[in-house]
């Protein structure tokens, strides 16, 4: 029988207490998949902090294996809004995505991003597959809309952008294959940048992993060599958005906030969506209620 | 501000609102009409309900359906096939159902949130 398990990466920095949100999300998985085993991916001295904020008994809790990395990230500055009115820059240490295959205990892994919070099951069928590696291509916002061009497409007339927020992998040749190129590309990411004219300073592992599957797929447009989880839309909140309230852990009240009048909020209710929630302050100002209604 | 500009303006509001909470419901329920089953992927709605037992009622004891990416699945049950189409099928519509009837009967933000 083989071991299966969600694994996340979480590496502070002086704005955003990274393992605390992950903590956070795993605690969801548990409540939620069949195949909830998880796996921390941080630093030691981040682990050692999450123990002495959060507790022994909750980190127990929410992780089954802790693996320590010392990796060297390169600089990576990312800017974050908080509603249209606040934007904040903060430290993005993501160099080594490209290595869960390595750091990964399971023999298949769904590696999650920390605002990645699940709150149905419908992750679980990928660990009956036989799927090598599944993403999901396409996104909608809270008021189902679809993102800017530059998160469909790497360019106007580009390849379509593929999410690394959920990936799933399990063992074998293709997925093998998958992080060589994305650890190719990550290596040499501007040369990538210039052929594929993709915009912006900040690494993008959403920009790697879409290069990976184009070439996986014979560089043409489309190709199922990579599989499209469910076939559906990644559901997110913008980080221009606000949580608003937690009444259970499957009915959540958001404020989606209007692209073109930021002045406007609408009210959205949510229900049972897994859902990307970008604004990390508004998570950590929601952190204890959902907690609190997970009951753990 | 106008009394009838604010009503207005509030009762605009509201529709937004709601449109917002029917979109989410209709995906709501096509996530739930979403199955997998043999490595495909396939929409339980009435029209792969209707084929697949289609083809149970002209004794089909195994069958081929294309699932929603254009891929050949074997279907080697084609009853437990359709039972589980079925299924996710119900239970989306007695979900879609519900949750309209809340909505329909919700005159205000205030209800629809419950606040």
């Amino acid at each position: 029988m083989s071991y299966n398990g969600v694994c996340f990466f979480a590496y502070n920095n002086k704005d955003i207490d990274y393992v605390k949100l992950a903590l956070l999300a795993a605690l969801y998985v548990k409540k939620f998949m069949k195949n909830n085993n998880t796996c921390l991916i941080t630093e030691e001295g981040d682990f050692k902090y999450l123990v002495s904020s959060r507790g022994q008994d909750l980190v127990d809790k929410a992780f089954d294996e802790v693996v320590f990395t010392k990796v060297k990230h390169k600089q990576n500055m990312r800017t974050h809004f908080d509603s249209p009115w606040t934007k904040f820059t903060s430290e993005f240490k993501n160099s080594n995505k490209h290595l869960i295959s390595q750091y990964s205990p399971f023999d298949k892994t769904l590696l999650l991003d920390i605002d990645y919070f699940v709150r149905n099951d419908s992750l679980d069928y990928l660990f009956d597959s036989d799927v090598s590696v599944g993403m999901y291509q396409q996104a909608r916002n809270l008021k189902h809309e679809p993102p800017f061009l530059y998160e469909r497409y790497l360019n106007p007339v580009g390849i379509p952008m593929w999410w690394s927020t959920v990936v799933y992998f399990d063992k074998s040749d293709v997925s093998e294959m998958f992080f060589d190129i994305w650890a190719h590309v990550a290596d040499n990411y501007e040369f990538y940048k210039f052929l594929y004219n993709f915009p912006g300073a900040l690494f993008r592992t959403d920009y790697c992993v879409s290069i990976a599957v184009h070439l996986m797929n014979g560089m043409v447009g489309t190709g199922d060599m990579i599989h499209e989880i469910r076939d559906q839309k990644m559901v997110y909140m913008d980080q221009k958005d606000e949580l608003w309230e937690v009444k259970s852990p499957t009915d959540w009240i958001f404020l989606a906030n209007d692209r073109n009048e930021p002045w406007k909020d609408i009210a959205t209710r949510n229900y049972y969506d897994n859902i990307h929630m970008m604004n990390k302050r508004s998570i950590d100002r929601h952190w204890k209620e959902m907690l609190e209604v997970l009951d753990v | 501000m106008d009394e009838r500009l604010a009503k207005a303006l509030e009762f605009s509001n509201y529709r937004s609102t709601v449109e917002n909470q029917k979109r989410n419901l209709r995906s709501r329920v096509d996530s739930l009409q979403t199955i997998t089953y043999n490595n495909g992927t396939f929409k339980a709605d009435k029209s792969t309900i209707s084929f697949v037992n289609t083809l149970i009622n002209l004794d089909n004891t195994e069958i081929v359906v294309v699932d929603e990416r254009n891929n050949p699945i074997e279907v080697s049950d084609p009853k437990e096939f359709l039972t589980t189409l079925v299924e996710a099928y119900n239970g989306s519509m007695n979900e879609f159902l519900a949750e309209s009837k809340k909505l329909a009967k919700a005159r205000s933000i205030k209800k629809i949130m419950d606040w």
